[in-house]
């Protein structure tokens, strides 16, 4: 399938950070076009282009816009997720550094139809440069006029995974710990500031001008059916061209790892594929026949997720793949509920001790038990990400596993790719100048 | 002081609910306390939002960004998360650690640069990645490394 | 009380059909239909339900075929819910969260306080694991933690259900306690480790689950098993907290909430909660005492004692004036009040409050105060103060959406102490349409309620309750005993006998002039360091938990103590009858008794057995006419002094207080507060130590800028600023 670029259309071109940049490839023209349909024709069209959640989710926008209470008496919110920190995701980044007015015209077009007045941004903490180009967009977009009644505030994060969980998110940009609440109620009726809120990914907003600018019937024909329009496809690991590739929905695994990434370099053979970000389950190579959507990968037991692949060569041990992982999720647990910040511990130590050689079978079931244990079982879904990564792994390729038991040690021999990696959760901080708090 | 709490109103002034700007009033005292935030910027913040320092404090351990102990004037992150690790981050990290005579983790000895390894940064794209106070720098390889540290130095 | 149709839900828990009304947690459903769920941080105090522990966890249908947080759920119409005892998915999963709960959790039940009496050892017998999965080493901290000289805080035991932290951020809103780091390095802490000092902190001993948070008193006191529960009321303030005394081996070992949902809600002051340690302070008298010359006194029997006391009382007849404290049970104050009266023919009394019917008709619970639209707090003390669980429930209207307007030196509506003519237009243009408003009279002047009750009247018919916080915890019963218990009143020319009862007398320049004046003093309390500087005679005082009795709240609500240990001398209403005796007056000995007799007299002959676990809100007498105001007193500022000073009792001080050393801590600071303009014109900043001065008295205090303090006025606690007149100079040092 050709690349379609709907949601990248016209970097190359243009600088897209700016209003003129942006007007040059038919930027804006869509908002006015929105703001003269009521609020509810609006979400109608939405509805109808059935945009799905670019977030990992894949909710129907339109329908979550529907959900949203205008009759409260209370303001109604948009936050925009731009915390991207799902491990293989570099998507939103992209838009926000290169086509950042877009962002902006779909953040007025989507605040209109759920009648909000104010938009907040939530742009990761790490993304400084990213954020200073989204800063001087949205200034110089207001001082166009282009806003009222609108206002748009970015708002920087800190450095926490579970903040782009959307009611997590939510706590962080009211100013507390970045925990997840329990659901119901759901942010359409009680979200920020406990008034009605819509939050939605960045490139789920940034899709929206075009649907207004296309209609949406016309919109929906592209991609796949239960999954129409372009998704921003990241791809990174052992491949020959990581990088993003905007594509339809729909487009093939296969040609997005080969034809359009290079495939596998150096002449290695594939071993896996996590096709949604570190938190979904692993596809072996036999699996990657499958279309690009959310509903064929989810018919495989994995996720579409944040549509961000990891490709992973035969260079690699899957333990130590699955340590990796379980030190990511242990360091980003909010630590709020009980089964996510002890279980996630509970796995590293597990991994740790199977890595060593140190584990017996029993461990290894042990280990399954635990996921289990977790999984379904926690606040959010932190904790089941802590989980899918290391039970496919376990369940995929059971005989590395069982070889760390049965060697005593680790087949690789200090050869595998990602060979006594680092993780923050290893490290101390020590200042030469004071004391470390514990 | 009276500066400082003037800029966090203006930044609350945003905001329906002036607790918000707890996130960017810490970013604020932190720059104005050598990169970190000893329990003199929890009472800064806290008065200026009326809030309490425990609280703020709370919020601060909460997220890798707001340090809570002295760091160097510097900071270099090596992402060392699933992509980046299969792009051999390990070797980038080992040179650094080599290069600038300490552990991740630490800070060096004339306190110029602290060292660490940080969560996926989200380029895997252009793997390994480093940001070099919070400015990311793409594609890096071991070899890089010398000149990256030589650079940091120079600019201080 | 609008009559509101209940609308009912009906749905199956664990095939069991309930109907309940509509808006009812999950949790309580499954309770009223007698099954558990079980629960470690769902308390509907502390606010919305937060589903954190995953402890109640069960099978909900409809929903996702997942298993739900019950907690935060609540019934609908043909909701299907199994419980672990029903469904194996809700029975693993209860399991499974207990399971990581103990992973982590020391082995500690040997030698921990909540051993016996611990939700987490219950829920684990009940739905966890019998053994342990976990051979890695548990995570470890030092422990335990003083966090203050009354709470020990033990991080390993901790399960972080993050109750303790909601309580400090959402009821107390004192901010201090919170929780830091993330994941599994959360703990937590105070502000560098800072104490955890404020008016409510204890009560985060009774939310913790486990022993991760446990009284330094209690610590090694005692097992579940080797004790005794005294349910009785708190005799410290005027809210009478409901408790119940813990006791073992004829002592008091700890103060427990015993939750009336009308008065305290299950909160408890520390004040209440730690208190009791001076029961057994080094100078408890325990037989009577005479002064021998000078500043010596012997100890004598009771027989001697009382011939003393009938001899000086003889003498005096009717001089004799009598001064309650209004720490007295109701009984006890109409027992001395009758045998003054009737025994000695004196009329003459000093009391903390007047007595006045006023406020009928506008009695209330103090849970009244949630459902306020706006509350008006009126007066120069703070609440918190005064009488500290109402503060709580100020707080916690507010939180439901109440306006608060605070009237006084340091309130929103901004007076001169003792100053509230005039302010109704004030404080209905803050009322704005506020339909239904509580009225909280927190200071001097109330003049039993009368002032308050005008000040109702003033602002409409949209006042449905009034609560005048009095000076004492008995006080206007106390009173009102006084007013029952004879006729007459009498304004001798000298004191030919001062009867003071009361510790906390000793401290109050009145009384002290009057006792100066006296030709003799009979003094009753309990610790002899304050008495003996006043008296000729001193008998023993027990305590509010060493009697038995009835008092009456600020609601007006008549509540019965009950005796938790012995005192160490005889219960005052015994020799009290005696005395009596001698003069021909007939008094039981026990408060039953008593009480039966004065009940008809003032609680409209309510039976002793109707006052049981949760009081009786006092009978509604009539709306008594709008009197003549009586001449507000004008205090002249005397001695010269630009600044006018005033001041408050401070919760935590007094001859009890002082008398327990973990309380040190809580003690009011050396501060006296200063307006804005007063301070700066003074060159006077925050944290400055100044002098305060009059008339030749001066105090040097640290000084605070208080913004919302009206200029002209400072402000400190009583106890620092004895001796000082009403107008004050204050300088920088």
């Amino acid at each position: 399938m050709p690349a379609r670029s709907m949601l990248l259309a016209g970097i190359e071109e243009h600088d897209l950070a700016t209003v003129e940049g942006y007007r040059a490839v038919g930027g804006y023209e869509a908002l006015p076009k929105a703001r003269a349909m009521a609020p509810d024709d609006l979400i109608a069209e939405l509805q109808a282009s059935n945009l799905r959640g670019r977030g990992g989710a894949g909710f129907p926008m339109g329908r979550k816009a529907s959900l949203i209470d205008r009759k409260s008496g209370r303001p109604t919110y948009l936050v925009v997720n731009g915390d991207e920190s799902e491990p293989g995701a570099f998507k939103d980044r992209e838009v926000m550094a290169k086509a950042p007015q877009r962002l902006i015209e779909g953040c007025l077009i989507s605040a209109h139809a759920i009648e909000s007045t104010h938009v907040f941004i939530y742009i990761r903490g790490e993304y400084l440069t990213e954020y200073e180009i989204l800063q001087a967009a949205v200034d110089e977009a207001r001082a166009a006029g282009l806003f009222d009644p609108v206002e748009i505030t970015v708002h920087r994060g800190a450095g926490a995974y579970i903040c782009g969980e959307e009611t997590a998110l939510l706590d962080s940009l009211e100013g507390r710990r970045g925990q997840p609440r329990p659901r119901p109620p759901f942010p359409p009726v009680q979200g920020l500031y406990g008034a009605p809120t819509q939050i939605n990914n960045v490139c789920t907003i940034a899709s929206v001008p075009e649907i207004i600018a296309m209609g949406a019937a016309e919109w929906a024909k592209i991609g796949a059916e239960s999954s129409p329009g372009t998704a921003i496809f990241s791809i990174s690991g052992n491949i020959v061209k990581p990088g993003n590739y905007e594509l339809e929905l729909g487009t093939p695994m296969r040609e997005l790892i080969y034809d359009w990434a290079g495939g596998i370099p150096d002449g290695r053979a594939l071993k896996g594929v996590i096709p949604g970000g570190s938190s979904v389950p692993i596809l072996t190579p036999d699996e990657i026949d499958v279309p690009l959507d959310y509903d064929s990968i989810g018919a495989l037991g994995s996720f579409f997720g944040s549509a961000s692949l990891i490709v992973v060569d035969d260079r690699c041990c899957m333990v130590q793949l699955a340590l990796r992982a379980a030190k990511f999720y242990m360091h980003e647990s909010c630590g709020k509920c009980t089964p996510c910040r002890e279980g996630t511990r509970w796995q590293v130590q597990l991994l740790e001790k199977i890595e060593a050689g140190d584990a017996t079978l029993a461990d290894l079931d042990l280990l399954e038990s635990v996921g289990s244990r977790i999984l379904g079982k926690s606040l959010c879904a932190l904790g089941d990400f802590a989980v899918y990564p290391v039970q496919s792994y376990m369940r995929k390729y059971p005989d590395e596993f069982r070889a760390h038991v049965d060697r005593g040690g680790c087949p690789f021999g200090g050869q595998s790719s990602i060979e006594g990696i680092v993780a923050p959760s290893d490290q101390h901080t020590h200042s030469p100048v004071a004391e470390v708090p514990a | 002081m009276r500066d400082f709490a003037a800029q966090v109103q203006d930044i609350a002034a945003q905001y329906p609910d002036s607790r918000s700007a707890v996130l960017p009033a810490l970013r604020l005292a932190q720059a104005r306390h050598d990169g970190w935030l000893p329990p003199e910027a929890f009472v800064e913040v806290a008065e200026a939002l009326e809030l309490t320092p425990a609280y703020c404090q709370a919020v601060a351990s909460f997220y890798d960004m707001y340090h809570l102990a002295p760091t160097g004037k510097h900071f270099i992150e090596v992402c060392t998360n699933l992509s980046c690790a299969l792009a051999r981050a390990q070797d980038v990290v080992d040179a650094f650690e080599s290069e600038l005579g300490v552990t991740v983790g630490e800070t060096t000895e004339d306190g110029e640069i602290t060292f660490r390894a940080v969560e996926c940064l989200n380029a895997c794209g252009y793997a390994p990645v480093v940001a070099i106070d919070h400015r990311y720098r793409l594609h890096t390889s071991p070899e890089d490394v010398a000149a990256i540290v030589e650079e940091l130095r120079a600019g201080s | 009380m609008t009559d509101v149709a209940i609308e009912l839900v009906t749905l199956t828990i664990d095939d069991v059909e309930v109907s309940v009304p509509k808006g009812t947690g999950l949790v309580e459903a499954a309770a009223i239909a007698g099954i558990e769920i079980p629960v470690f941080c769902y308390e509907p105090r502390l606010g919305p339900p937060v589903g954190a522990c995953r402890m109640c966890l069960c099978e909900v249908a409809p929903g996702p075929p997942k298993p739900q947080a019950a907690c935060t759920l609540t019934v609908a119409e043909g909701m299907v819910v199994k419980t672990a005892h029903t469904s194996e998915m809700a029975a693993e999963s209860q399991n499974a969260t207990l399971e990581f709960i103990l992973v982590n959790h020391p082995l500690d039940c040997p030698v921990c306080d909540k051993g016996g009496e611990c939700p987490l050892q219950d829920l684990t017998f009940r739905y966890g694991p019998g053994s342990t999965r976990m051979t890695f080493s548990k995570r470890t901290y030092d422990k335990p933690i003083p966090i203050s000289p009354t709470i020990a805080l033990d991080r390993e035991r901790c399960i972080l259900c993050y109750r303790c932290t909601r309580f400090s951020e959402s009821v107390s809103e004192d901010g201090q306690l919170v929780a830091r780091n993330r994941g599994a390095q959360s703990q937590i802490a105070t502000f560098e480790d800072r104490p955890y000092k404020a008016p409510f902190s204890g009560n985060v001993i009774e939310l913790c689950p486990v022993g991760a948070l446990t009284s330094t008193q209690y610590r090694f006191e005692g097992r579940p098993w080797e004790i005794q529960s005294v349910p009785t009321v708190c005799g410290l303030c005027p809210v009478g907290c409901n408790v119940a005394a813990t006791t073992r081996e004829g002592k008091v070992k700890r103060i427990l909430s015993r939750n009336h949902p009308e008065v305290d809600e299950g909160w408890i002051c520390d004040k209440g909660r730690f208190g009791y340690p001076a029961l057994r302070a080094a100078d408890r008298v325990t037989l009577p005492l005479r002064r021998t010359g000078g500043r010596r006194f012997e100890e004598v029997s009771w027989d001697d004692a009382l011939d003393e006391v009938e001899r000086l009382a003889r003498a005096a007849g009717g001089t004799t004036v009598l001064a309650l404290s209004g720490t007295e049970t109701v009984e006890l104050a109409y027992a001395l009040s009758r045998f003054v009266r009737e025994g000695l023919g004196a009329h003459t009394v000093v009391l903390p409050e007047q007595a006045s019917p006023a406020l009928a008709g506008y009695r209330q619970p103090l849970s009244a105060l949630r459902d306020s639209d706006a509350i008006v707090v009126v007066g120069d003390d703070p609440v918190v103060e005064r009488a500290p669980v109402v503060d709580l429930w100020i707080r916690a209207a507010r939180r439901h959406g109440a306006k608060v307007v605070t009237v006084g030196p340091a309130g929103r509506v901004q007076t001169k102490p003792r100053a509230y003519t005039g302010v109704e237009k004030k404080i209905a243009d803050e009322l704005g349409d506020a339909r239904r408003v509580a009225l909280v009279w927190s200071g001097p002047g109330g003049q039993g309620g009368a002032e308050p009750a005008a000040l109702a009247r003033a602002l409409g018919e949209r006042v449905h309750a009034v609560y005048d916080l009095p000076s004492a915890p008995n006080a206007r019963a106390v009173a009102d005993a006084w007013e029952v218990a004879g006729e007459g009143e009498s304004k001798p020319e000298r004191i030919g006998l001062l009867i003071v009862s009361g510790d906390e007398i000793g401290r109050e320049s009145r009384l002290r002039e009057l006792a100066s004046r006296a030709d003799a003093v009979v003094a009753i309390g309990m610790f002899a360091e304050e008495l003996r500087p006043l008296a000729d005679v001193v008998l023993p005082a027990t305590s509010y938990l060493e009697r038995d009795g009835t008092m009456v709240n600020l609601e007006g609500r008549v509540q019965r103590l009950r005796r938790a240990v012995m005192p160490p001398c005889p219960d005052e209403l015994a020799w009290t009858a005696k005395l009596a005796e001698r003069f021909g007056v007939q008094l039981d000995r026990e408060a039953r008794g008593v009480f039966a007799e004065l009940s008809p007299k003032l609680y409209a002959g309510v039976p002793a057995t109707e006052v049981g676990e949760r009081g009786v809100l006092g009978p509604e007498g009539e709306a008594p006419e709008p009197g003549k105001k009586k001449a507000e007193a004008k205090t002249k500022v005397a001695g010269g002094g630009p600044l006018r000073l005033t001041s408050y009792r401070a919760l935590f001080s007094g001859p009890l207080v002082e008398r327990v050393p973990e309380l040190r801590f809580q003690r009011p600071e050396h501060v006296v507060e200063l307006a804005a303009a007063d301070a700066s014109v003074r060159g006077i900043e925050n944290g400055d130590v100044v002098r305060v001065s009059s008339n030749g008295t001066s105090v040097d205090l640290r000084a605070r800028v208080n913004r919302r303090l009206v200029t002209g006025v400072v402000r400190a606690a009583a106890e620092h600023v004895q001796g000082l007149e009403a107008g004050v100079e204050v300088t920088k040092l």
